[in-house]
C-alpha cells in the first residue's frame, strides 16, 4: 500500500488569508482532502492580491493564492444563509479536522465553535489559528500577519547597526504559526489514533513565532541587554554578512564559524597577507577587527559574481549562497534538478511555477495532487459525492442563495 | 505521567546544531521519548550561548538549553565501530531516527537510507540537510545566514527607498533552521502516522532551502505569473504598514482598511493634510508615503506605546507595539496564558523560556526535563538498550 499518509483524512477548512491556508496546505501535501469552504461575498483576501497572471485581475488569477492553496478543492457557501449553514455542519460530522482563522468570537457567533463541532462529531480535531490565541486578556485585540512580527519581539533585535526596528520576511507569522497549526493536528492525529479522542487546539501568531527568539531572551535575562541590531553579524563568526558582488543589486552571504574555513576563505580570496595577519589570526580576533575585515571581502567580492564566488568558496569549503531573488530561485537548477516546482496546468493561468513541497517520503510519496481551486470549483462535487446532496437537492440550495 | 500526544513514540536524534535539535525538541515537548546522541566534544550549540556573564560553558549556552528540553542525552563516537554498533541497538528500538548528516558522511556513520531502513521495517528515518541528498548542491554547506539567503528570504528584509547601498538584511536567530525544524517535525510525523497502516517506515528527506521557499508568500510568485523580480528597494504599495518612534519605544501601523484609516486620522485630531487628495487612499498613501511618514511621525513621537497600542485596539485600528525582550517577559496577555516556562541554571538566576506554542485541550504541551548534561544518560540508556536486547533474546 503506498497511499498518501493522510489518505482518508477529509479536513473542513473554513480559513483565509495566509496562516490558515498555509497549515491546510501542509496537510494537502501530506494527502488529506482538505476542502475550503469559501464565500463569494467576501473572496480569500489573497484571491484579491497580486501578482496576477499576466496583470489581468480575477479571482482564479492569483499567483499567491494559487501558490498556497494547491491541491485543495473549493466549496462555496453563504455561511450567513440557514441552508449554508446546514451545509457547513454536514462537512463538520464528516471531517476529522476542522480548521479556522477568524477573528475572535467570529466562528462561536456563526454557531460553528468548538462545543458545537465536538456535537457534530465527537472525535473531531479542531484548530484555530489567530493573532492572539482564544484567551488572554487581548484576545480581541485585531492582529494582521505583519504586525505580529514586531509583535513577537523579532523587530527589535533585527536592523542595520544603529538602525531602527525592522521587518522580517512579508509577514513572518503567518507562515510560523500555519506550520506550527499543521504540527499540532499531526500529532492530535496520532492521538486519536491511538485513543479516538479528538480535541480543540489553539495556535497564536504572537506565541509560535516568539517561540523562535530564545537567545534573545536568554541574553536579555543572563546579561541584562537584549542582544543589539547588528545587521548581518554574529555575536561570536566573523566574517558573516552579505557583500557586494559584480552587477546590478548583486549579493553573495559568506559565514566563517573554523580556523579551517577561515584558512580556506584566504586561499580562495589569493590573500595569503590575511592568512597571516595577526589581526585576524584567531575567532575572536576576526571578530574584534571585522569592519577591516568586511572591507578587505567586499574587495573581493565585488570583482566577482555571486554565482562564481560562491562556487569557488564551497569547492573550498566555505559556507557561501548567493542572494535569491524570486528568479533566482525559479531558474534554480539545483532546485530545478530536484523536481520541487510544480505546474500542473491551471484553467485560467496556465501551467506556472508554483514551490512545491520541501520533503520526499520514500514509501507514501506525495506529490501535488491538483493546481489551486477556481472559486467554487468544486460545489457539486463535494455537494454531491461526499455530503450526499441529489441534484434536486444542490439546485435548491443554489437558487436559494445557500452557496454565496 | 506523561500526557503528551506522542508518549508512544521513541524518537533518536544524531545532529549536531540547531536543525535536527530543534526537530527533535518539537517530539521531545509534545511527548516523544527523545535520545539526543552528541559526539564526545558535544553538540555545536553548547558553545554558541549566549551564556552567564558571556563566558563559554557547554553546561550553560541558552541555545542549547532550549533546543534539548525533554530529551536524554547520551555520548557516543561516531568514528568508532562499537560506538556505531551502540548507535546500531538504539536503533533498533527506535521508531524515528533524526539526523542531519552530510550526504558525503552518510556511508561512514552507517546513516545511508537503504542501510538504516534495512532490517528496521518500521523505523521512520528523517534527513534534514541544507540543500537535500540530491542535485548539484548536495554537498554545499551552509550556516543559518547562508540559507536565509539561498531560500529567497534576505532578498526581501532590509533596504527601502533610497538605501541600495546597504545589503539584504538577515533576520535575528537560527530562523532557517527553525523553520526547517518545523517541516521536518511535520513531515516525519506524516510518515508516523502512515505507519500505523502500513506497517512500514520510511525515508524521509528534507530540503532547508526547499522549507524557505515555501514561505516567501506573495514575492515568490511575481516571477511565475508577472516576470517580475521581488526587491526589498523602493515603495511599499500600500501604506501605512510602518514602524514609528513613540517617546518610549517603537510600534508598528498596520492600517490597510479606509474605516480603519479613518478612525486613525479622527485619533490624530483629523489634522488638514489629512484630507489632501495625496493621501485619499491607500495606494495613493503608499506612492506618497515620503510625505504621508513625516506627518504621522511627528504626532506618534508625542504618544506614548502602551497608551497608544491600547487606545488605537480599543477603536479597531490595528496596530503592534515594537516588543523588546524585556515587555514580552512581563507581557500580561503572554503570562495569563502561561506561556512562559522556567529554567533554572546553577548560580544563575531562573531563566524564564518560550513554552507551549499550541494550546491542546487534552494533551497538553510540557515540559518535563530540561536539557542533558553532556553525557548525562549514556549509562541509563545504555542500560536500557542491554536489558531490551536480553529480553529480545530470550
Amino acid at each position: 500500500m503506498s497511499g498518501k499518509p493522510l489518505s482518508g483524512i477529509r479536513v473542513a477548512d473554513f480559513t483565509w488569508v495566509w496562516a490558515g491556508p498555509f497549515c491546510t496546505l501542509q496537510l494537502a501535501h501530506l494527502g488529506a482532502e482538505v476542502i475550503r469552504v469559501e464565500t463569494r461575498e467576501r473572496p480569500c483576501v489573497t484571491r484579491l492580491l497580486p501578482p496576477f497572471a499576466d496583470f489581468q485581475p480575477g479571482l482564479n488569477r492569483s499567483g499567491y493564492f494559487n501558490q498556497y492553496n494547491q491541491g485543495k478543492r473549493s466549496l462555496t457557501l453563504n455561511l450567513k444563509h440557514p441552508r449554508g449553514l446546514e451545509v457547513a455542519r454536514r462537512l463538520i460530522s464528516t471531517s476529522d479536522v476542522v480548521a479556522e482563522n477568524f477573528a475572535n468570537g467570529v466562528i462561536d457567533r456563526m454557531g460553528l465553535g468548538y462545543p458545537e463541532v465536538r456535537r457534530l462529531k465527537p472525535d473531531a480535531i479542531m484548530l484555530s489559528i489567530s493573532g492572539y490565541g482564544r484567551s488572554g486578556p487581548d484576545q480581541d485585540f485585531v492582529s494582521y500577519g505583519p504586525a505580529t512580527v514586531p509583535l513577537a519581539g523579532f523587530s527589535s533585535v533585527t536592523g542595520y547597526k544603529g538602525g531602527p526596528p525592522m521587518h522580517v520576511g512579508v509577514s513572518y507569522g503567518d507562515p510560523t504559526a500555519g506550520l506550527h497549526g499543521a504540527l499540532a493536528v499531526l500529532a492530535a492525529l496520532c492521538h486519536r489514533q491511538r485513543t479516538g479522542e479528538g480535541q480543540f487546539i489553539d495556535v497564536s501568531l504572537w506565541e509560535a513565532s516568539a517561540s523562535l527568539l530564545p537567545e534573545a531572551l536568554f541574553e536579555y535575562q543572563m546579561n541584562g541587554a537584549p542582544p543589539p541590531r547588528d545587521g548581518n553579524r554574529h555575536p561570536q563568526m566573523a566574517p558573516h554578512g552579505v557583500f557586494r558582488s559584480a552587477g546590478q543589486d548583486r549579493w553573495v552571504s559568506i559565514a566563517v564559524g573554523t580556523d579551517a574555513e577561515w584558512l580556506a576563505l584566504c586561499s580562495v580570496m589569493r590573500a595569503a597577507d590575511l592568512a597571516a595577519d595577526p589581526r585576524f589570526a584567531t575567532p575572536a580576533e576576526r571578530k574584534r577587527n571585522e569592519d577591516a575585515l568586511d572591507e578587505r571581502v567586499t574587495r573581493w567580492t565585488t570583482t566577482l559574481s555571486a554565482e562564481e564566488a560562491t562556487e569557488r568558496l564551497q569547492a573550498a569549503g566555505v559556507a557561501a549562497f548567493p542572494t535569491m531573488t524570486n528568479q533566482d530561485l525559479a531558474e534554480d537548477p539545483h532546485l530545478n534538478a530536484r523536481g520541487f516546482f510544480v505546474d500542473l496546468p491551471h484553467p485560467e493561468v496556465g501551467a506556472r511555477h508554483h514551490a512545491g513541497i520541501p520533503w520526499t517520503l520514500s514509501a507514501n510519496p506525495c506529490a501535488v495532487a491538483a493546481p489551486a481551486p477556481c472559486l467554487g470549483e468544486h460545489n457539486r462535487q463535494v455537494l454531491g459525492e461526499v455530503l450526499g446532496y441529489s441534484e434536486a437537492e444542490i439546485e435548491a440550495l443554489s437558487s436559494e442563495g445557500a452557496l454565496g | 505521567m506523561n500526557t503528551g500526544a506522542l508518549s508512544h513514540l521513541r524518537v533518536v536524534e544524531v545532529g549536531s546544531g540547531v536543525i535536527a535539535a530543534y526537530t527533535a525538541k518539537l517530539l521531545g515537548d509534545l511527548g516523544a521519548d527523545v535520545v539526543k546522541v552528541e559526539s564526545p566534544q558535544g553538540d555545536l550549540t553548547r558553545e554558541v550561548g549566549p551564556f552567564p556573564g558571556g563566558r563559554v560553558d557547554r553546561e550553560a549556552s541558552g541555545l542549547f538549553l532550549y533546543l534539548n528540553t525533554n530529551k536524554r542525552g547520551i555520548v557516543l563516537d561516531l568514528d568508532s565501530p562499537a560506538d556505531r554498533a551502540a548507535l546500531a541497538k538504539l536503533l533498533d528500538r527506535a521508531d524515528l531516527l533524526i539526523h542531519d548528516v552530510a550526504p558525503a558522511k552518510l556511508p561512514g556513520y552507517g546513516l545511508s537510507p537503504d542501510v538504516v531502513l534495512h532490517d528496521r521495517r518500521r523505523l521512520v528515518a528523517t534527513s534534514i540537510t541544507p540543500f537535500g541528498l540530491s542535485g548539484p548542491h548536495r554537498d554545499y554547506s551552509a550556516y543559518d545566514l547562508n540559507l536565509w539567503n539561498a531560500g529567497g528570504l534576505a532578498c526581501l528584509n532590509g533596504g527601502g527607498p533610497g538605501t541600495d547601498d546597504l545589503p539584504p538584511l538577515r533576520t535575528f536567530g537560527h530562523q532557517a533552521a527553525f523553520q526547517a525544524g518545523l517541516n521536518a517535525a511535520v513531515a516525519s510525523l506524516g510518515a508516523i502516522f502512515a505507519r500505523e497502516s502500513t506497517g512500514r517506515g520510511q525515508h524521509v528527506e528534507v530540503s532547508a532551502q526547499e522549507c524557505l521557499v515555501t514561505i516567501l508568500e506573495l514575492t515568490y510568485p511575481f516571477w511565475p505569473y508577472c516576470q517580475l523580480t521581488a526587491s526589498r528597494l523602493g515603495n511599499k504599495p500600500i501604506q501605512p504598514l510602518d514602524f514609528f518612534e513613540c517617546k518610549d519605544g517603537w510600534v508598528f501601523l498596520c492600517v490597510v482598511e479606509e474605516r480603519q484609516w479613518q478612525t486613525f486620522v479622527e485619533v490624530m485630531g483629523s489634522p488638514e493634510w489629512a484630507a489632501l487628495d495625496i493621501f485619499s487612499d491607500r495606494l495613493q498613501r503608499g506612492a506618497n508615503w515620503d510625505a504621508l511618514k513625516p506627518m504621522i511621525a511627528e504626532w506618534m513621537a508625542e504618544q506614548t506605546v502602551k497608551e497608544i497600542y491600547h487606545y488605537l485596539q480599543s477603536r479597531r485600528v490595528p496596530i503592534a507595539p515594537v516588543s523588546t525582550m524585556g515587555s514580552l517577559l512581563s507581557s500580561k496577555h503572554l503570562n495569563a496564558r502561561g506561556f512562559f516556562v522556567s529554567f533554572t541554571l546553577p548560580g544563575v538566576a531562573p531563566l524564564r523560556a518560550p513554552g507551549a506554542p499550541y494550546l491542546f485541550s487534552r494533551t497538553p504541551w510540557e515540559l518535563r526535563r530540561p536539557a542533558p548534561r553532556l553525557g548525562e544518560h549514556t549509562e541509563e540508556v545504555m542500560a536500557e538498550v542491554a536489558a531490551a536486547a536480553r529480553g529480545a533474546e530470550r
